[in-house]
């Protein structure tokens, strides 16, 4: 160790990225190894950096981190996770470890055609495969956060859909913290390759106990195919002593399209940087998008679309809702590579300042090079309107539960868009309860 | 019902209201008539509790009450209701869960259960054919995309469901077409009873040769400086408010 740094963060990644069998790990030695040395040599991002100006990682550093043990896990809440799908295919992670008592089977539950396998345990073929993915994907903000999962992960899904196939039923996969003594790690790696023509849903959920102590690094690497169709979930509900950073990095082949749909509502810092690269023309992106903070919480909200290729359409919608002290970040880049005519790329941040004393960021950015294109984008901070305000509380509505009412409705434009109904209401209710609480402790 | 002693209002140090004066009591409608600017909709707003506004003196009384040091739902629970001379749109607030709520806080504060969805559904049905309002706009945002027309329906729907005991309409004949504005005449006329009142802002005569006034007040720089019966409205009609006002300003 470096004498003089009291960085704990960093010494547990020293110590740790030496210890453990390699069949352990996600990865293989030689995609791990130019990983480690990153994790060896950069230094985390100071506020210095204009990419991390707004997102304060001085807490996560600041902590030493315990071994994950795959502790008791709370039922309550892993069953209300479950009620958020009627019928799923089910994959559920507790404190960095598959749990297979909670999921379906590996090997026989799923239909044809439709391969899931834990990276730890990869077949060759699927491992040629999945790490070729990973290697062929691309992230403009290549982040330590990204070395750290690829060099040290041991948990996360290889996915795979053969050509033609279309799945209605979604695949749930379940993030579960309950460790309640010291600051766990958890460092899932997923791989998502969809062949030509296929069709898939995937609903992410993390989720923790109250109380616990996580450092959350998802990376995910998603690679779809010409004609393929993906819709991804991603529900943050961990609690307020969480960290969560996560990169996601997407390729959308000819005429593919990819549809998120990102509901961050928890978390002490949350950074989620998402960027759809697209590898053939006629893709499509949608991006969607709530972030929901109270107290001091800290949401980020990075999107790059990178149009190299012409006559690609983006659209993409987030919407910010910040109470207490807390800070929200928007982040948008839209480039437009000169090849790329035809394009048709919007973009569209509102957010929603519920106190004095919480903050917005935001910074779409559109970069242009290409002649023929339809772009537009749009930012706007805002509180909520006065004159609704007095209009409902004419009609006998009290003044917390007509900020509560407008509120919901500003949430309900994205909301609304969730295609799953048990879902959307889940996801209805969880805004709604948050929403409750801010207006009970501020009003 | 309603007291008005001396109110005098002002706006970021501009008097607006300067020693109004007037009584409602249960069973009258009062109209009040007087040029753009005058301080009508002040009046409305002053009694229905919205910010901004300073009460540099005066009192009001509403049903014993001090109106002025009530929030606006209280307000509106205790029965005061103002139909808005701008209806406010509220996108993504459904107009028929609105009112649901509405009509329940304002039960529940009367002490009365709450009304359940298919009871609910059952009187707004029957109210939205008082004021003739298409079906479609129950299930649409609270008066989003609403014709001019169509938001002065729903704020009648509004009044009719929520039953007030004094009801303030501001200008809520402006811009409806002739039918229209019978049919929320109709409404006025069917809700009037012996219990309830009505304060009707109008610029124009004939609403009232719909909704017959007891009383006709003339609003002008802030003060009542006339009032009468019905025939006071005919009489503005034919010979406008400068006489009146070229009066009122040499006698005081
Ligand atoms: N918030 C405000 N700030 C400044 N002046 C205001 C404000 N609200 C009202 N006023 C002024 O007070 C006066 C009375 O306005 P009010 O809207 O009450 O008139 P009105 O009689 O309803 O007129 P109209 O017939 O045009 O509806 C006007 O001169 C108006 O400009
Ligand atoms: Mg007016």
């Amino acid at each position: 160790m470096v004498p003089g740094t009291a960085n704990n963060f960093r010494s547990w990644l020293r110590e740790h990225s030496q210890l453990g069998e390699q069949s352990q790990f996600s990865l293989s030695a030689s995609l791990r190894a130019p990983s480690l040395a990153v994790l060896e040599t950069e230094a985390f991002p100071t506020r210095k950096a204009e990419e991390w100006r707004y997102t304060p990682l001085k807490q996560l550093l600041a902590q030493s981190i315990e071994p994950l043990t795959g502790s008791s896990i709370d039922t309550d809440l892993l069953e209300q996770l479950k009620d958020s799908l009627t019928t799923a295919y089910r994959l559920v992670f507790i404190d960095g470890q598959f749990s297979s008592e909670h999921s379906n089977k590996l090997t026989d539950d799923f239909p044809a055609g439709l391969n899931i396998q834990l990276m730890a345990e990869l077949d060759p073929e699927s491992r040629q495969r999945a790490e070729a993915t990973i290697l062929t994907s691309k992230l403009s903000d290549d982040n330590i956060f990204q070395h750290i999962t690829r060099g040290l992960s041991r948990a996360g899904l290889f996915i795979k859909l053969d050509r033609d196939i279309e799945i209605d039923i979604p695949i749930q996969i379940v993030y579960l913290s309950s460790t309640n003594s010291g600051v766990s790690c958890s460092t899932p790696i997923n791989v998502v390759c969809l062949e030509e023509n296929s069709r898939l849903q995937i609903v992410e959920q993390f989720a923790s106990l109250k109380g616990t102590q996580t450092v959350t690094l998802p990376a995910e690497y998603i690679h779809l195919k010409a004609g393929a169709g993906l819709v991804l979930y991603k529900i943050g509900l961990e609690s307020e002593a969480t960290d969560h950073i996560s990169n996601t990095s997407v390729q959308v082949a000819r005429e593919a399209s990819f549809k998120s749909h990102q509901y961050l509502l928890g978390s002490r810092l949350t950074r989620s940087n998402m960027e759809v690269h697209f590898s053939g023309p006629g893709g499509e992106a949608l991006l969607r998008g709530i972030y929901l903070g109270d107290n001091s919480q800290h949401l980020d909200v990075r999107t790059y679309l990178d149009h190299a290729q012409p006559h690609c359409r983006s659209d993409q919608h987030f919407r910010g809702i910040m109470s207490g002290r807390s800070r929200g970040v928007f982040n948008g880049m839209v480039l437009v590579r000169e090849q790329a005519q035809l394009t048709d790329a919007r973009q569209s941040n509102k957010n929603l300042l519920l106190s004095r004393d919480a903050r917005v960021d935001t910074k779409p950015q559109l970069e242009i090079y290409a002649d023929d294109v339809k772009c537009a984008h749009g930012a706007t901070v805002g509180e909520l309107d006065p004159d609704a305000l007095f209009y409902l509380q004419t009609r006998g509505i009290s003044k917390p539960d007509a900020a509560l009412m407008l509120t919901r409705a500003f949430a309900a434009v994205i909301t609304q868009e969730i295609q799953i109904d048990t879902l959307r209401s889940q996801v209805h209710n969880e805004i709604a309860q948050r929403l409750n609480q801010i207006e009970t402790s501020h009003v | 019902m309603l007291s008005i002693k001396d109110l005098h209002v002002s706006v970021e140090d501009k008097p607006i209201l300067n020693g109004l004066s007037l009584e409602v009591k249960p069973g009258e409608i009062h109209a009040i008539m007087g040029p753009n600017g005058s301080g009508k909709s002040t009046l409305a707003h002053v009694l229905s509790g919205r910010d901004g506004y300073t009460i540099t003196s005066g009192t009001v009384q509403y049903k014993g009450l001090d109106l002025l040091d009530l929030a606006p739902e209280i307000r509106a629970r205790e029965g005061l209701f103002l139909a808005f001379q701008y209806p406010i749109e509220i996108p993504g607030v459904n107009n028929t869960s609105f009112l649901k709520k509405a009509l329940n806080e304002i039960r529940k504060h009367r002490g009365e259960e709450e009304l359940d969805a298919i009871d609910f559904l059952g009187l707004i049905k029957k109210q939205m054919k008082l004021v003739e309002m298409k079906e479609d706009l129950l299930k649409r945002p609270v008066n989003q995309g609403f014709s001019g027309g169509e938001k002065k329906r729903n704020e009648i729907l509004q009044m009719a469901v929520l039953n007030p005991t004094l009801a303030i309409l501001d200008e809520t004949d402006s811009g409806l077409d002739i039918d229209a504005l019978r049919i929320v005449a109709g409404g006025v006329n069917k809700l009037r009873s012996e219990s309830n009142a009505f304060v009707v802002i109008t610029h124009y005569q004939r609403l009232l040769d719909y909704i017959v006034p007891d009383f006709v007040h003339v609003l002008s720089n802030g003060r009542i400086i006339r009032s009468g019966t019905k025939e006071l409205a005919l009489e503005l009609e034919e010979r406008g408010y400068d006489w009146l006002i070229e009066k009122s300003e040499t006698s005081s």
